[in-house]
């Protein structure tokens, strides 16, 4: 009896250690020190990120080479990546949707437009609905090309010039170089732009997509917006509807987000309209970077305004 | 010796129903005022441990402590919301890390916690199994809810809704369970954690729902033109939110406005801490600041006085308790009488006789002792957890 | 066995006064002794067994002058010594028969309790009829079970003087001759002294000699 109650307090007083084992380190938390791991939701942030941070950092921007990164949608195991990023630079005005459905550490979030807000262009989107506590509503949305305007552009590398200041404070002076560099040469593509958009005259000009709202505001571009598919041959609904456009919005220039088939710019050269290309670059070129980029978009503007 | 022993636990051992009260007398007598101290102070440590680690609070203005008990112990009480905007001017001001916390809703008796991803960083807590939330509509659950919803990475939770008649508010969403957290020995154990804005949309704020261009939808189409579609109030809302729908779930409005019941502000140094608060002095401001540690001490203190009461009454029944068991000791001697004498006739002097009876009383008391430590023992490692769940939350 | 002269005793409250001028038991005698009732038969008893104290006279048992000894070392030749049988058996109802048989290998320092002892007292309770209810507690016993086993626990230090009061007082003729039948087997046996009050007339032929108290009364100072 007594042996088998000292047996019971001791198995008592064993049963009171407390557990101490531990698993692996779980952290989103980064390092402070060391090479900067940022992500990006678009190109033109990545260029002007790896501009900036130089040999500092290390800049990754995941989307496949082949998608629209404004449309693209990330799965699990990227997003995951993107936690452990020091620095993740968002566009701002509702680029890359999958940001607002995603979890990210809201304190590593960088909105390169967020200081600029007021220069946003809101655009209204196509569906109206009633549910809810809040009655009708629409669900509007903004312009997000927002690198096309080369001042916004510059804008945005401000931003991220900004927060890798704050990030790594001691290597600030090799960042704010960088940036000086950067900056004078997006202005240098700034002015090669207004010289060759001026040259338009206030001529109409079509987009195939509402892709161009900034450069069509910053250089003062009449242009009007269809929704013509690069690698698609055009319906005949859709030419009747572009003569309809043209006898409003008489446009001698189409310019394009990418090459367009060989028998549309033919026939669109039927109306008088020549195609010119000037990508975006929302995504990483196959040749080049963003400046050589805009540099060809000039090159092909100024080309057809020769004509 | 030995036989004065045998004979005092076969008496106490025959008489079991008086030794069992007088033992059990005994150990509540000792047990009171140690466990409750223990439990105290355990809890103390605990609830003072986990406030400690919050450097800041930020919350409506209303009661500190129904703040602290939500965002700190997921307790029931929801205290007044706020804005979301209260923790996005936090980040911009450059003096603290801001953490999100949204904790309103249930999946059967466990919290759900919407937060940020950096929650899991700044509470250290490590995975177990699986991943941290990527996407809306994922979770990842403490070890105790874990196996309290018998859930495994790869399963579902569903939020409880909050009222059964109100069919237009809240209703339950289905969660996939990415990750399971190891033991933290915290009331994150017992949390499902989910992104703040997955709260959002259990709150109805943020949804998803059909294709207003399918046919499926025809129904809940009103009219369709150039300028675009109008719905009505009939469109399908998702209840879960999967690979294929994630793309239709959307926010309205400014997600500045949207409700949060607390900020956790990690300051990124002292005098970052001290401006931080500063702003929120003013008696015109919306929200306050809290240090969860001064309004833990203020209940530990309130604690402490209400244990120092119950301390004297237990002091007091004790000698109450002690009186009546002398007398109930004397009184038996009494009723033993002719036993002594016969002990005393076969050949057992005063002393055996005297040692018998104290071998009796011994054995009470260090039986009574014995299960009192054993109890205060177990208050120690399991106390604090009892406080939390049952009185906390 | 027994050797006393001008015992003279009395309790504190006076009320009651025990003289005898003589009285000698030798060794191996079987005697009863009889008398009226409050006539001083058990004060005897205890008076031989050391458990009360004459005011004055000489009161030997064996060669040992209780009077010349404290207290301890009275209980202790006591407890070696004599074995008593009591009236109501006096047994402890906490312990089991068993228990109860070993109770004078528990109290006392001077016996010591090992597995010899512990099989003797198996033997004994075998003897008696009631070997099979050793672990029982008394509660379960009838009243002559529990008497064989009160003279078991008597018997078990192997008592060269066995002193019984009334042992048969509470039981029926059948289990009064069978425990008579041990007490006097035993003396028989072992050539012990046996003592035995009784009010039973019908079993003092089974004693060597019989000593009425009658004698002793109108002695001493009150009358």
């Amino acid at each position: 009896m007594r042996a088998g109650f000292g047996l019971l307090l001791m198995s008592m007083m064993l049963a009171c250690t407390p557990e101490s084992s531990r698993e692996s380190a779980l952290t989103t938390e980064t390092a402070s020190s060391g090479t900067l791991s940022i992500y990006t939701v678009n190109y033109p942030l990545a260029y002007m990120a790896d501009r900036i941070v130089g040999s500092r950092g290390d800049v990754s921007f995941p989307a496949p080479p082949d998608v629209d990164p404004a449309t693209w949608s990330p799965g699990p195991e990227t997003i995951i990546d993107y936690q452990q990023a020091d620095l993740i630079l968002l566009n701002g005005a509702g680029y890359a949707a999958w940001v607002t459905n995603a979890s990210l550490p809201r304190s590593r979030l960088v909105d390169t437009t967020a200081r600029i807000a007021d220069r946003l262009i809101p655009i209204e989107s196509s569906v109206t609905h009633s549910h809810g506590p809040t009655g009708d509503h629409s669900h509007s949305g903004t312009a997000f090309t927002t690198w096309l305007d080369l001042e916004i552009a510059i804008e945005q590398a401000r931003a991220v010039l900004d927060a890798l200041v704050r990030t790594r404070p001691k290597h600030e002076e090799e960042f704010r170089q960088a940036f000086t560099d950067l900056e004078a040469e997006f202005r240098d593509i700034d002015t090669k732009l207004v010289a060759a958009t001026k040259r338009l005259d206030s001529q109409p000009v079509l987009f195939s997509h509402p892709v161009y709202q900034y450069f069509e505001r910053r250089y003062k571009v009449n242009g009007y917006a269809v929704h013509w598919e690069p690698d698609a041959l055009p319906v005949t609904a859709l030419w009747v509807q572009l003569k309809a456009v043209l006898r409003e919005h008489p446009a001698k220039i189409m310019i394009w987000e990418s090459d367009p088939l060989p028998e549309t710019r033919r026939r669109l050269m039927e109306l008088g309209i020549v195609s010119v290309v000037m990508r975006p670059g929302g995504n990483k070129p196959a040749e080049g970077d963003l400046l050589d980029l805009l540099q060809k978009g000039i090159a092909a503007l100024e080309g057809a305004t020769k004509i | 010796m030995k036989g004065i022993f045998y004979l005092a636990w076969r008496y106490l051992a025959y008489n079991r129903w008086k030794t069992s009260i007088l033992v059990g007398s005994i150990m509540l007598i000792i047990y009171l005022p140690v466990g409750l101290n223990v439990v105290v102070e355990e809890s103390g440590e605990h609830l003072m441990a986990r406030a400690e680690a919050t450097p800041l609070l930020v919350g409506a203005k209303g009661s500190p402590l129904e703040l602290v008990l939500n965002s700190l112990y997921f307790s029931l009480e929801t205290p007044e919301l706020m804005d979301y905007a209260a923790a996005s001017s936090i980040i911009e001001s450059g003096l603290a890390k801001a953490i999100p916390l949204y904790v309103r809703f249930r999946s059967r008796e466990q919290p759900i916690v919407g937060t940020s991803i950096e929650y899991f960083g700044f509470r250290d807590l490590q995975l177990a199994s699986g991943r941290l939330p990527a996407l809306l509509g994922e979770c990842v659950l403490g070890a105790a809810a874990a196996l309290e919803l018998g859930v495994a990475v790869g399963d579902s939770v569903v939020s409880s809704p909050e009222t059964a008649f109100d069919l237009a508010g809240i209703y339950p969403l289905k969660m996939s369970v990415v990750g399971l957290l190891a033991p933290n020995f915290t009331p994150d154990d017992d949390a499902i954690f989910i992104d703040v804005k997955t709260a959002w949309v259990i709150e109805g704020l943020g949804h998803g729902h059909q294709d207003l261009a399918r046919p499926e939808a025809a129904s809940a189409v009103l009219r369709r033109s150039e300028d675009g579609i109008v719905a009505n109030a009939s469109v399908v809302q998702f209840n879960e939110i999967s690979e294929s729908n994630i793309d239709t779930f959307h926010f309205h409005g400014d997600l500045g406005g949207y409700p949060l019941t607390a900020v956790v502000a990690v300051p990124n140094d002292q005098k970052s801490g001290v401006i931080l608060m500063g702003r929120y002095v003013d008696g015109e401001a919306q929200s306050q600041i809290i240090r969860p540690n001064d309004v833990v001490d203020d209940l530990l203190d309130t604690i402490l006085t209400i244990q120092q009461f119950i301390v004297a009454a237990v002091i007091i029944v004790a000698i109450a308790t002690i009186a009546t068991a002398a007398l109930v000791f004397l009184l038996s001697l009494r009723l033993r009488r002719r036993e002594i004498d016969t002990i005393g006739k076969i050949g057992g002097g005063r002393w055996q006789v005297a040692s018998m009876l104290l071998t009796e009383v011994v054995i009470v008391l260090i039986l009574g002792s014995s299960l009192a430590l054993g109890l205060t023992v177990l208050t120690w490692r399991y106390g604090s957890t009892i406080i939390e769940r049952f009185v906390l939350t | 066995m027994i050797d006393i002269e001008d015992l003279q005793f009395h309790y504190a409250d006076g009320d009651f006064r025990l003289d005898i001028p003589r009285l000698k038991v030798n060794q191996g005698e079987r005697v009863a002794v009889v008398g009226p009732s409050g006539s001083g038969k058990t004060t005897l008893l205890n008076l031989i067994a050391g458990i009360a104290r004459p005011q004055s006279g000489r009161i030997s048992t064996g060669a040992t002058d209780l009077l010349a000894l404290d207290d301890g070392k009275v209980r202790d030749f006591r407890i070696e010594n004599i074995g008593l049988v009591f009236q109501e058996f006096e047994l402890l109802e906490y312990l089991d028969v068993l228990d109860n048989v070993l109770l004078p290998y528990r109290i006392n320092n001077s016996l010591r309790l090992d597995t010899t002892v512990v099989q003797r007292a198996r033997d004994l309770l075998d003897s008696v009829g009631i070997g099979d209810k050793h672990d029982r507690h008394p509660e379960h016993l009838s009243q002559g079970e529990k008497q064989r086993a009160a003279v078991c626990r008597a018997l078990l230090v192997k008592p060269p003087l066995l002193l019984a009061d009334e042992p048969t007082g509470n039981l029926d003729p059948m289990n009064k001759d069978r425990v008579l039948d041990i007490l006097l087997a035993y003396a028989s046996d072992n050539g012990a002294t046996l003592v035995t009050v009784t009010h039973d007339r019908n079993l003092l032929d089974r004693f060597e000699r019989i000593v009425d108290f009658e004698q002793f009364l109108g002695h001493g100072p009150g009358h």
